[in-house]
């Protein structure tokens, strides 16, 4: 793995150098790109690429370099919510809808089981009345439940539109274009902010987690579904093989895209750990924040609310 | 890549929902107070962000509690507290959790501070009772010292309380099964059994129990059988307010004074029995030492 990675940075150190050489003519502080250096703009631009690219092979290469694994994660992420119905969710980063999809069917069948409850609480209702009932809550299946899914990429944004034609998801969907860093919302809006896997290509996290806290209401829940650092030595060796090793490769025969999942591989490197971020999210402004590692932090759910 | 400058920024930064502590008097609605925009550069506008007085200390994480703000803990104690009165329609679960803190203001996602199967809020409640209990008979013991109630006997005294503080369920009675089934989980079985012993506690406390040797703990034991096994009995109790329910706790009582009059007795008896055992055994002795010399 080692040699690998040296050559990796070799052939990769080129055009960073090249940026060296023009530091006055492009402004802004060095960030990293995957294992490169480049700048903030740089940055935004090599990442938008990479999701147009994969726009369209994203939800195949999700389960296969994650042998669909990453379905239970999303899972894990909205039971930890618990919406009720009459949420509002803001989906940043949740370009092809994965985690809008959960959260519909989560809330539909939350709203089913209230119905029931409230049926049962007002039994003594007469028939006539329970009929009436149900064509009234008919058109509410989702109790005025709403995702606003958020994404800065195009590409993205239309492969979700078209996942969610197809399955037949209809109202409670937003589709906006947006910048994580800069949100297109106003303040105390939304009750419950996700990003799923998206935080890692934001480039000023600092902001990103900032907007978070402003745009959702008071007593709102921030959640970050990441990849993030395992601590067990033996099982840090086998991901890192795993991850360098045959993810890249993966990338190549079903997506034809090497180096875009090279840059994922390293991103989840780059990445700060689990008790790096709770420390950001706590410095914008959240509180109880705490973190959940799945799989042994191989991916972990921050959560924090605003109080 | 973080700012240096950022930690000052939260020290300053008023806080959402946690209310300045001066605020609950006034019992205002709860309005974020000075939310800033985060473009605007921190430096220059410190004296300005603050106008009601010295700067706002926050709570820090480990839930000390500054001079200003209430601390996460007293948010959560006010929410479960409102969350109370959608109990009968939601039961103790997550949505009533939810409800509350809609009525706080706050947004509903705020319910995910607390476990999703009600448990907080159960003990909660639990909590909440046992301290009007002990209220309540602290003020009674005081008209009783200030020679203004008479003294009552102690069966009466614990029909009393227990009544009193089974009383408290009966707005909740119709979810209460499902409380219970919740504070038997291992998980909450510590809190609520410590909930539990430190009322009786308090109950015996009140009824005037000095005991210091084996008796306390058989005390305890009766008193917390008979708690258990009334409020078993009110659950599935259909008569007007409950009677069978109170005709039941009587006779435990009485039940339980008989025992420990009984108890005393075969202690006396046995005292008895086993000083005729010792008379008999030195009469037999003497009788043989008698033979013996003649």
């Amino acid at each position: 793995v080692q040699l690998w990675r040296c050559r990796c940075r070799a052939l990769l150190s080129r055009p960073a150098g090249r940026l060296r050489a023009h530091r006055d003519l492009t402004a802004g502080p060095e960030m990293h790109f995957g294992f490169q250096t480049v700048t903030e703009e740089e940055r935004r631009e090599k990442i938008y690429q990479v999701f147009e690219s994969v726009a369209k092979k994203y939800d195949v290469m999700n389960d296969s370099m994650t042998l669909g694994i990453h379905r239970v994660w999303k899972d894990i992420l909205m039971h930890k919510m618990n919406p009720c119905p009459g949420t509002l969710l803001l989906d940043v980063a949740g370009g092809t809808g994965d985690i809008a999809f959960r959260f519909i069917n989560y809330v539909s069948s939350a709203r089913e089981r209230q119905l029931q409850r409230k049926l049962k609480y007002h039994q003594n209702l007469s028939w006539q009345e329970i009929f009436e009932s149900y064509q009234k809550d008919k058109f509410n299946s989702l109790g005025d439940s709403q995702v606003v899914v958020c994404d800065i990429n195009r590409e993205m944004l239309k492969v979700g539109k078209q996942k969610a034609q197809h399955l037949g998801y209809s109202e409670g969907l937003s589709w906006v274009l947006g910048n994580a860093e800069e949100l297109p919302f106003d303040n105390d809006k939304f009750d419950v902010y996700t990003i799923a896997f998206g935080i890692r290509n934001v480039t000023r996290i600092d902001l990103a987690l900032q907007e978070a806290y402003r745009v959702l209401k008071p007593g709102g829940r921030f959640l970050c579904l990441e990849f993030s650092h395992v601590s067990n030595p033996l099982l840090s060796r086998l991901y890192d093989l795993y991850s360098f090793q045959v993810i890249p490769v993966l990338g190549e025969v079903i997506a034809g895209d090497w180096k875009s999942y090279q840059y994922l591989v390293e991103s989840i490197r780059q990445f700060p750990p689990q008790e790096e971020l709770k420390a950001m999210i706590e410095d914008a402004g959240f509180f109880k924040v705490d973190y959940e590692n799945l799989n042994f932090g191989i991916v972990a759910i921050h959560s924090g609310f605003k109080l | 890549v973080r700012c240096q400058h950022y930690p000052p920024l939260r020290a300053l930064q008023a806080s959402a929902a946690l209310r300045r502590a001066s605020d609950e008097h006034k019992q205002e609605p709860l309005t974020s107070s000075s939310q800033q925009h985060f473009d605007s550069p921190p430096a220059g506008h410190q004296p300005e962000q603050e106008p009601q007085g010295p700067h706002p200390s926050y709570t820090g994480q480990g839930g000390q509690e500054s001079e200003d703000y209430e601390s996460e803990e007293q948010l959560q104690h006010r929410i479960l507290t409102a969350a109370l009165e959608f109990v009968p329609e939601h039961g103790w679960t997550a949505e009533a959790i939810a409800e509350g803190a809609k009525t706080l203001g706050l947004s509903v996602a705020a319910a995910g501070m607390f476990h999703s199967d009600g448990s907080e809020l159960i003990l909660h409640f639990v909590s909440e009772c046992n301290t009007k209990l002990s209220k309540l008979l602290e003020k009674e013991q005081k008209l009783v010292q200030l020679g203004e109630a008479e003294k009552k006997p102690v069966d009466e005294f614990l029909r009393h309380a227990v009544e009193a503080r089974l009383r408290m369920l009966i707005p909740y009675i119709e979810k209460w099964p499902q409380a219970l089934s919740v504070l038997l989980l291992p998980r909450n079985i510590p809190s609520s059994l410590n909930l539990l012993t430190s009322m009786i506690d308090d109950i015996w406390h009140y009824a005037g129990d000095q005991s210091t040797d084996f008796n306390w703990y058989t005390r305890r034991a009766v008193l917390t059988g008979i708690y258990n096994t009334t409020e078993l009995v009110m659950m599935q109790d259909s008569s007007p307010d409950f009677e069978d329910t109170w005709r039941f706790l009587e006779n435990r009582v009485a039940d339980a004074m008989a025992m420990s009059s009984t108890a005393s007795q075969v202690q006396s008896t046995g005292e008895a029995v086993v000083q005729g055992l010792m008379g008999a055994a030195v009469t037999v002795s003497n009788t043989e030492t008698s033979r013996a010399v003649r």
